[in-house]
């Protein structure tokens, strides 16, 4: 995905450089805080509302922060930042916040920051900065200490950010502290900038392995592969191609009130090969046969592809069909088939046959017939 | 006049960068299809290659191929258009470098998913105004019967015929899906409507030419009766749209589908398959922007089979069915490997005319050459049958096994030694072989004095082939030029019992099959034999020591080694990449059953 998030420690690492007195602790990693000072220590995984969720430790000696980790630990956390407390007052905390846009970087700033922004917008200056003198205007009307926001600009630049949100940010005469720090980079950024690397990038929550497998297969192909997992035990499960003819089609099951049903939502698309293709399906098929859902559906769809072969992705879809028929066939199962493009009528052919053969067949239609028609025939059949 | 206008009236020529063959193929085919005369597409920047082998109709053509964007503005200073097929990384470089070389270009497509936000936006600031850019991401641009830039409209043959993409159309075709783009040029064709032109803008946070450009390109373009739609969830590019329609700028009907309703079955937000498809505010939502699109009076229907009932009120119809059929097309075969004509095969020369040595020629190469091999100078008709032998030996086109090893080998990159040597190394009993072994057989039989039907029953009856008889595409009634080129040399001599006797055999032969007849390597190695006796006054026992030392061969190897070397210098001219064999011209076999796959 293009905007991911970064651990807030490696972004303050970037912004602040040699200077910057934060830790990072991981799981299973021993980091060593000085006993002398007093701790801020949070869960460091880009999760929002930290503090509300009892995340965020303030104040703390060197041995409780320790210990405090080894309680998230056990929620399944395993990465976490320890700063010397900054004492500051609350009417001190400022909100800025950095966003690439089509036409700079769009700029929003406010000196009564604290947790509270989204309720006060209309304190919110708001400044699109596309070049140099328009980064010292905004110093000039934002009143920010002078060349601050130059540094802040061009290090989200060097380092491909997207997103940069202060808050709290404290601005004294002697410097700027920046107290919470969320920030996302442009994935595809990461070949440019030697700033961050793919191991700076926060995993969220702990994800399905279904999901998990698919996400390693996809690292290895310029195709592009995608699953997400909805409802383990759903009733409709879907093998999908193209972003926007994945939706479309997602769409119906919504209309005709199946919306909840779905097992899964994922697409495969951009040309992937037989292999490719083959073990993507693989891991559909097992997150389908652990459903425990009475009537199952398998839909195969997609729009009319571009340049995706439709007889040699479907050959790979055939491959791994053909591994778990009897499992499908015992569990019921019938797939629902539509798709159109390159050797269209081949690769229809090929599945046709071959769901006939196993006795899996559930409806097939070609580019001829509305992209939605096998997600029909499948809510029909499960309902 | 319109830019789409402008389009329709120009001379389309794109520079590729990047290679995705299928996709180039597909230009091509729409071209053609199209009534053009000659590809759009007039050079690729590919790195490893000087050129690329693609149909233009039936017939194949090499599109030259550049390594920088200096060398493609020489080979093709005219072109209008970029189709950028480079990974996300090279994009910025060569698009902007594209535009600065090109200053009269009128856009490009950037195929690539995976360009940096960073050089979208700088893109957007260097050429946004100035250029029509569709991209990142996307199928590029399609204007019916006149430009395919990308994959717009499908890459096989059957989805141009059954997108009507060479017929001029109606509706305007505008998506961030790639897939639906081409979703909706199908569903525009099934209305009868077609599509007069389609940018794809692809599914990035930033396409660089905005969603609201491309809908004043269709406001513009008279030929775009109706605008269609397909936009997601994520984003909010519908409410430009909105816009447009409320002020007025955009007052041809727009019919728009919003996909992404689904995300409301979802107590989470969810990424979809692009990368805008995230609802970030609830303004972003399907359900949100679809109402904002009825509220100005755009048709924003509920389901997708609604939207596409609804296409079929659209005003507007297909234009003109100006397309070519796509049958002549649909058996094409891919040739292997591409060569030129070395030497005119047709044309023999004329040696011998009127009982006579035609030209008082030197011969000197053909001479020295003799000089070297047999140590001794010779006669004017040895000279005279050596030259035109060697002529006529230089090559046999690029089928014969020789040729093909030189030209795999030159593909594989290596040198002029060593693809020379590849393709030598196949002459022997079964190519190129024969005239020393032709000979053997020639000489035995005269020694042995037996006449040709005793000579030819024992040769059978001892399983030997008699090699110098036989020919795949001449038989008696369609003599071979070149036998009978060389024959004349018989009337230069006294005495020729060798030609003779390969006669005698050849009639004996014939009887059987017609195409049994004295071939030019039966021809040369009788003559030979006949004309070293004659005119060079060697006996059997060195004739038999010549054939021994492979003499015959040389006479074969000396000029196709030339042959070669001319295959070895078009390969690494035309520069095609390695050689690999198509699926479909080999055949595996198995004994064993398939594995299975793991």
């Amino acid at each position: 995905m293009a905007r991911v998030k970064i651990s807030e420690w490696k972004a303050k690492q970037i912004l602040l450089g040699e200077g910057y007195n934060g830790v990072q602790i991981r799981l299973g990693k021993k980091q060593a805080l000085s006993a002398s000072k007093k701790w801020v220590v949070k869960v460091d995984q880009g999760i929002k509302k930290r503090f509300k969720q009892g995340l965020v430790k303030v104040g703390v000696s060197a041995g409780e922060a320790v210990t405090a980790t080894k309680e998230w630990e056990k929620k399944g956390f395993t990465q976490f930042i320890a700063e010397p407390v900054f004492q500051h007052e609350n009417n001190e905390e400022q909100y800025l916040s950095l966003e690439r846009v089509r036409d700079g970087v769009r700029l929003l700033y406010t000196k009564d920051g604290g947790v509270n922004i989204e309720e006060h917008p209309d304190k919110v200056q708001m400044l699109v900065l596309s070049t140099p003198e328009s980064i010292l205007s905004a110093e000039t009307q934002t009143g920010l200490p002078h060349g601050f926001l130059v540094s802040l600009v061009e290090k989200f630049e060097k380092s491909f950010m997207t997103f940069l949100e202060i808050n709290p940010l404290v601005v004294r005469e002697n410097g700027v502290a920046l107290l919470d720090a969320a920030c996302l980079v442009d994935s595809a950024g990461a070949y440019f900038t030697r700033e961050w690397s793919e191991d700076d990038v926060v995993k969220s929550k702990a994800k399905h392995d279904v999901e998990k497998h698919v996400e390693d297969l996809a690292a290895t192909t310029p195709a592009s592969l995608k699953l997400s997992v909805l409802n383990p035990d759903g009733a409709l499960f879907l093998l999908l191609s193209g972003g926007g003819g994945s939706i479309v089609i997602a769409d119906e099951a919504q209309a005709l009130g199946a919306g909840k049903l779905l097992g899964n939502y994922g697409e495969y698309s951009g040309g992937p090969t037989r292999e490719e293709t083959y073990l993507y399906t693989k891991e559909v098929l097992a997150l389908m046969l652990d459903s425990k859902a009475k009537k199952k559906a398998l839909v195969i769809a997609g729009g009319v592809a571009n340049f995706t072969d439709i007889k040699s992705t479907f050959a790979g879809v055939i491959d791994a069909l053909s591994e778990s028929a009897e499992k499908l066939r015992k569990q019921g199962i019938k797939v629902f088939v539509r798709r159109g493009g390159p050797n269209e009528a081949a690769g229809l052919a090929h599945m046709r046959t071959f769901l006939e053969k196993e006795n899996l067949l559930g409806s097939i239609y070609s580019s001829v017939d509305p992209i939605t028609a096998a997600m029909r025939d499948a809510i029909h059949f499960i309902k | 006049m319109s830019l789409i206008e402008q389009i329709r009236k120009n001379n389309n020529g794109i520079v590729v960068a990047g290679n995705h063959p299928a996709i180039l193929q597909s230009i091509l085919d729409f071209d053609f299809l199209s009534g053009e005369t000659e590809p759009s597409v007039k050079v690729c920047l590919i790195a490893n290659r000087s050129t690329l082998k693609l149909f233009f109709g039936t017939k194949e053509v090499l599109i030259p191929c550049v390594k920088d964007m200096a060398a493609a503005l020489i080979v093709a200073p005219e072109a209008q258009w970029l189709l950028n097929l480079q990974s996300g990384r090279r994009v910025f470089e060569t698009t902007n470098l594209f535009f600065q070389l090109f200053p009269k270009a009128l856009g490009a497509h950037v195929f690539a998913e995976n360009v940096p936000e960073k050089h979208a936006t700088d893109l957007i600031a260097l050429w946004g105004d100035k250029k029509i850019i569709a991209g990142p991401s996307g199928v590029g641009i399609l204007v019916s019967g006149v430009l395919k830039l990308g994959a717009s409209g499908g890459v096989g043959l059957a989805q141009i015929a059954q997108g009507k993409l060479t017929q001029k159309g109606s509706l305007a075709v505008v998506s961030t899906s790639g897939g639906m783009t081409n979703e909706l040029i199908v569903a525009t064709a099934h209305s009868g409507k077609g599509t007069s032109f389609s940018l794809s803008i692809g599914g990035d946070r930033f396409p660089i030419t905005s969603l609201s450009r491309v809908l004043e390109l269709a406001q513009e373009d008279s030929q775009t009766k109706a605008v269609v739609y397909f936009g997601e969830l994520g984003g909010v590019d519908e409410y430009e749209i909105a816009d447009l329609v409320r002020t007025k700028k955009l007052t041809k009907p727009v019919l728009a589908y919003v996909a992404g309703t689904i995300d409301e079955a979802f107590e989470e937000r969810m990424q979809f398959g692009h990368a805008k498809a995230l609802v970030a505010r609830n303004d972003e939502s399907a359900r949100a922007k679809r109402d904002a699109l009825h509220a100005v009076g755009v048709i924003a229907p509920e389901t997708f089979p609604e939207f596409l009932e609804a296409m079929k009120s659209l005003p507007g119809e297909v234009l003109e069915d100006v397309s070519a059929s796509i049958t002549p097309l649909m058996n094409r075969a891919k040739s292997i490997l591409s060569t030129r004509e070395i030497v005119d095969l047709e044309s023999t020369p004329e040696y011998v005319s009127g009982k006579k040595l035609a030209k008082s020629q030197s011969y000197a190469f053909a001479r020295a050459t003799l000089s070297a091999l047999l140590g001794r100078d010779v006669s004017d008709v040895t000279a005279a049958f050596t030259e035109s032998i060697l002529t006529q030996l230089i090559d046999h086109g690029g089928h014969v096994s020789g040729a093909v090893n030189t030209m795999v080998t030159a593909r594989a990159g290596k040198d002029l030694v060593s693809s020379l040597v590849a393709g030598l190394l196949t002459v022997g009993p079964r190519f190129g072989g024969a005239i020393n072994e032709s000979a053997r057989t020639w000489l035995r039989g005269v020694a042995a004095g037996k006449d040709a039907k005793t000579f030819v029953e024992e040769e059978t009856r001892a399983g030997r082939l008699i090699l110098g008889i036989g020919h795949r595409k001449y038989r008696v009634g369609v003599p071979d030029p070149r036998v009978e080129e060389l024959s004349r040399f018989a009337s230069l001599l006294k005495k020729h019992p060798h030609y003779d006797f390969a006669r005698a055999v050849e009639k004996i032969m014939t009887g059987k099959q017609g195409t049994l007849i004295l071939n030019v390597d039966g021809a040369i190695a009788s003559l030979t034999l006949d004309i070293l006796t004659e005119c060079e006054g060697l006996t059997h026992r060195e004739l038999t020591s010549l054939i021994d030392a492979e003499f015959f061969n040389a006479l074969f190897v000396i000029p196709r080694s030339i042959g070669f070397i001319a295959h070895f210098m078009e390969q690494k001219q035309n520069d095609e990449g390695l050689f690999r064999l198509p699926d479909e011209l080999l055949f595996v076999h198995s004994d064993k059953k398939q594995k299975k796959r793991k």
